[in-house]
């Protein structure tokens, strides 16, 4: 990797094309130009209607929004203003997260709500960490390299340049990454807390590689975006505009390009032409208000991410396509995955104060490919995390203390360091999203989510887990608490060479459906051992580009845009 | 004579898992709080007050952190056949025999009477509102069958603890038990519990917690300073009085 200019450079280039970090306020956090944004009605066919204002229909929208596109966002949650919505505490955060009923099932149900599901303007990349590395290369063909999972009809080179535009978008600051497909970022690595480089000393002395990053935060300052203060509630939405999510880095721009949020709106089905050829528009309802709205469209693109996505799809069901939207093969909501997330704390001599810094501060990718002597195949990630005190609580508790002993630990809590995994589980048919006989309020069916584990999957999870239990010990650690959980959602809509083995084309489009489009993490085959918003992102940009050149023709004749 | 017993905090000989039977030392060798409130009035951090940087925060965290204080209304979800053994469990599980209280069940029921939800529902469990109905109800049988009290509140604490333990790990049988899967309820009620007792700033005090940071942020993230102006160091085998001395009013 040649440092060079790039190293001067560094905190210095921002993204072309995209205007954002300017078009925010310095002295007020809402989203510039709610009151002035576009409004279009109904009756009039826009170019482009996407459901979910998360990680990929934001990145979609800010894109082509710029090549003329006349654009609809319809978001169930609400339009956030962070001043007075977000606060600097865990259990007031609560309203951040996708928290309307859904059923969870399987042999080893996964969690969801503040967990991996976010709802409202900006999507669930308003309470990630953080972390935004991107994928290996590798991740794109573990059929073909290591006989599991699946392989994608595209690879990282064709990635690769929406990495770096997005990665300049966020910034992304960390140190020269050594792994996958080895790259700089553009803003230079924050410094870390002590919580942090105890464990980091911990990894050293069992040589195990780690490094700073990589993080969607800013560190300098970033057009009207401040540095980060370091307060330690990432996850609880930022209310300092220095973590990135598409409120700050993707939707100012769109709004200034004339996209329409229209928030606290429900999507509940995407219509279809007579013949049930082509996508007209989507039916949806306001929060408050049962009547059935329809804003027609010339394309639509469904960004609701890996459990709404395919439950839209299901639930909109048509002659053509009885068992839902683009599921006569019955591959809609399968092969949904998640990522082992198990964590590791450890207890030293000194105070810590683990709550101080972003969570996200060291990582290593040492071990993210397949190594035959493991006993499994593919790998996992390590990462620094640093749980808030009710996280802490649960994570005691999942060690079997609660009443005096839990005390007891919880008021131990500044001697505590965290870090945490993330294990590639393998996409799983039976892993799937199906709607449950419960409705919710607006009488559309709830998602149903199985999940079961693989004998592959136990494998990494009880080696990585011993992992990261040495690290602590190397570090000298003088008692541990592990907690097993799981984080992140991808697939459910994936995208793939046929209609036998996939829902979309890899260009996104539905099968059999030209101008029907899935725009989010729901399209993943496979998911590595790597945070998904920035892959996500990606995704959507290299989207956005095929269309907007004219490579995908939304349409048997073309579709948009208006000024083409 | 515990409470002039001296400690070394660095040394981790206090904690269960280290512990004959995983089990902790009576609270009582830990020092009383001096500034603020904490739950119980015990402490590791004697001298710290979260709210004394209070007028530090934004007003949105500063309106939803106090509120926490004036959780004093009737149980609106809840009724009265209930309360007594959703009390004793928020008790038992937060280990909170005395005042003051962090208000642990009307923190829950204010939870459930708003219908706040959590985001998922086992398949085999029912709706987390029905969850807690059942699981109050359950402890009354288990007390009174096994205990042959009148209900889980009129059961002495190693009582309590007992049958929440076994509640912990789904051995639970016969009557409300039935209709749930016992062991996922217990997480499904510890989840309310442990977010209402650690959202309460007196929680924070107890376990030396810095608390929300906005707009001021926090600038010393060790090694050389770990603590903020307002943060205060862990109790130690120092003498108190001393120190209360050398930090002032």
């Amino acid at each position: 990797m040649t440092r060079g200019w790039r190293g001067l450079l560094k905190g210095a280039v921002g993204p072309r094309d995209n205007d954002s970090r300017y078009l925010l306020n310095v002295h007020r956090r809402d989203l510039p130009g709610q009151d002035t944004m576009a409004r279009y009605a109904e009756s009039d066919e826009v170019d482009l209607v996407i459901v979910g204002a998360g990680a990929g229909g934001s990145v979609l929208a800010q894109r082509l929004a710029r090549r003329g596109w006349r654009i609809v966002i319809i978001e169930a949650g609400p339009f956030w203003h962070p001043d007075e919505d977000w606060v600097s505490d865990e259990a007031g955060s609560h309203q951040l997260y996708w928290t309307q009923e859904r059923v969870i099932g399987g042999a080893d149900p996964i969690e969801l709500g503040k967990n991996n599901s976010g709802r409202g303007v900006g999507g669930s990349m308003v309470h990630y960490a953080g972390y935004t590395p991107r994928f290996h290369p590798s991740d794109f063909e573990t059929k073909a390299l290591d006989g599991v999972g699946a392989d994608w009809p595209i690879s990282y080179w064709d990635l690769k340049p929406h990495y770096e535009q997005v990665e300049r978008e966020l910034p992304v600051a960390g140190q020269d990454w050594p792994w996958g497909d080895p790259h700089g970022y553009p803003f230079s690595p924050h410094p870390i807390g002590e919580a942090a480089s105890v464990l980091w000393q911990g990894a050293r002395q069992l040589g195990i590689e780690m490094r700073v990053g990589p993080v969607g935060i800013v560190n300098g300052t970033f057009g009207n975006r401040p540095h980060c203060i370091y307060r330690g509630f990432c996850l609880q939405g930022c209310k300092v505009n220095a973590k990135a999510s598409p409120y700050v880095t993707h939707l100012p721009d769109a709004i200034a390009h004339g996209v329409e949020i229209r928030a606290n709106s429900m999507a509940v089905r995407v219509e279809l032409d007579e013949a049930g050829g082509r996508a007209t528009g989507v039916t949806y309802v306001r929060e408050g208000d049962a009547a059935h709205r329809h804003q027609r469209a010339r394309a639509v693109a469904v960004c609701g991410y890996s459990i709404e996505t395919p439950r839209l799809l299901l639930h909109s069901t048509s002659k053509r396509f009885p068992n839902g939207l683009g599921n006569n093969d019955d591959q809609v909501g399968r092969y949904v995955m998640v990522q082992g997330a198990s964590q590791t704390a450890g207890r030293f001599p000194q105070e810590l104060r683990m709550y101080k810094g972003p969570p996200p501060e060291v990582s290593s990718e040492q071990y993210y490919e397949t190594d035959s002597s493991r006993g499994f195949a593919r790998g996992f990630s390590i990462q620094t995390v640093s749980p808030q005190p009710i996280g802490w609580a649960e994570h005691v508790l999942a060690d079997g203390h609660w009443g005096r002993a839990l005390r007891e630990y919880m008021r131990d809590y500044n001697h505590w360091t965290t870090i945490g995994l993330l294990n590639e589980l393998l996409p799983h048919p039976e892993n799937r999203v199906t709607l449950a006989d419960d409705t919710d309020p607006y009488g559309i069916p709830v998602a149903r989510f199985d999940y079961s584990l693989t004998d592959n999957d136990r494998a990494n999870m009880a080696y990585s887990t011993k992992v990261i239990e040495e690290i602590l010990q190397a570090a000298g650690a003088q008692d541990t608490l592990t907690i097993h959980r799981y984080a992140h959602l991808v697939g459910g809509g994936r995208m793939g060479a046929t209609p036998q083995d996939s829902v979309v084309d890899s260009d996104h489009r539905v099968w059999g459906l030209p101008n029907l489009f899935l725009c989010d993490g729901s399209v993943c085959p496979t998911q590595g051992s790597a945070n998904p918003a920035l892959t996500i992102m990606a995704l959507a940009s290299r989207l956005a580009q095929r269309i907007a050149t004219g490579r995908v023709r939304a349409g048997g004749d073309g579709v948009p845009p208006a000024t083409a | 004579m515990p409470n002039s017993e001296k400690r070394d905090l660095q040394k981790p000989d206090h904690l269960p898992n280290l512990r004959p039977r995983k089990q902790p030392r009576h609270p009582s060798w830990l020092p009383r709080q001096r500034r603020g409130t904490t739950p119980q009035m015990i402490g590791r951090y004697p001298d710290y007050d979260v709210f004394e940087n209070a007028e530090n925060w934004d007003a949105a965290t500063r309106e939803v952190v106090t509120s926490r204080l004036q959780m004093n209304d009737p149980l609106r979800f809840f009724t009265a056949e209930e309360e007594p053994a959703l009390r004793a469990l928020c008790d038992a599980t937060t280990a909170q025999d005395s005042e003051p209280r962090v208000p642990v069940a009307e923190m829950v029921d204010d939870k459930l009477a708003a219908g706040r939800l959590d985001g998922y529902r086992y398949a085999n469990m029912p709706r987390d509102t029905d969850t807690w109905r059942l699981v109050l109800r359950g402890l009354d049988e288990t007390a009174r069958s096994r205990y042959g009290v009148e209900g889980f509140a009129a059961a002495d604490l190693e009582a309590q603890e007992t049958i929440v333990a076994a509640m912990s790990d789904g051995s639970l049988t016969g009557g409300a038990w039935d209709e749930l899967d016992v062991a996922r309820a217990f997480s499904v009620c510890m989840r309310a519990i442990l977010a209402a007792f650690y959202s309460h700033p007196w929680a924070w005090n107890e376990i030396g917690y810095g608390g929300p940071a906005y707009p001021q942020g926090y600038m010393r993230l060790g090694p050389v300073s770990i603590l903020e102006p307002h943060e205060r160091p862990g109790a130690t085998s120092e003498d108190p009085v001393r120190i209360a001395d050398e930090l002032g009013p």
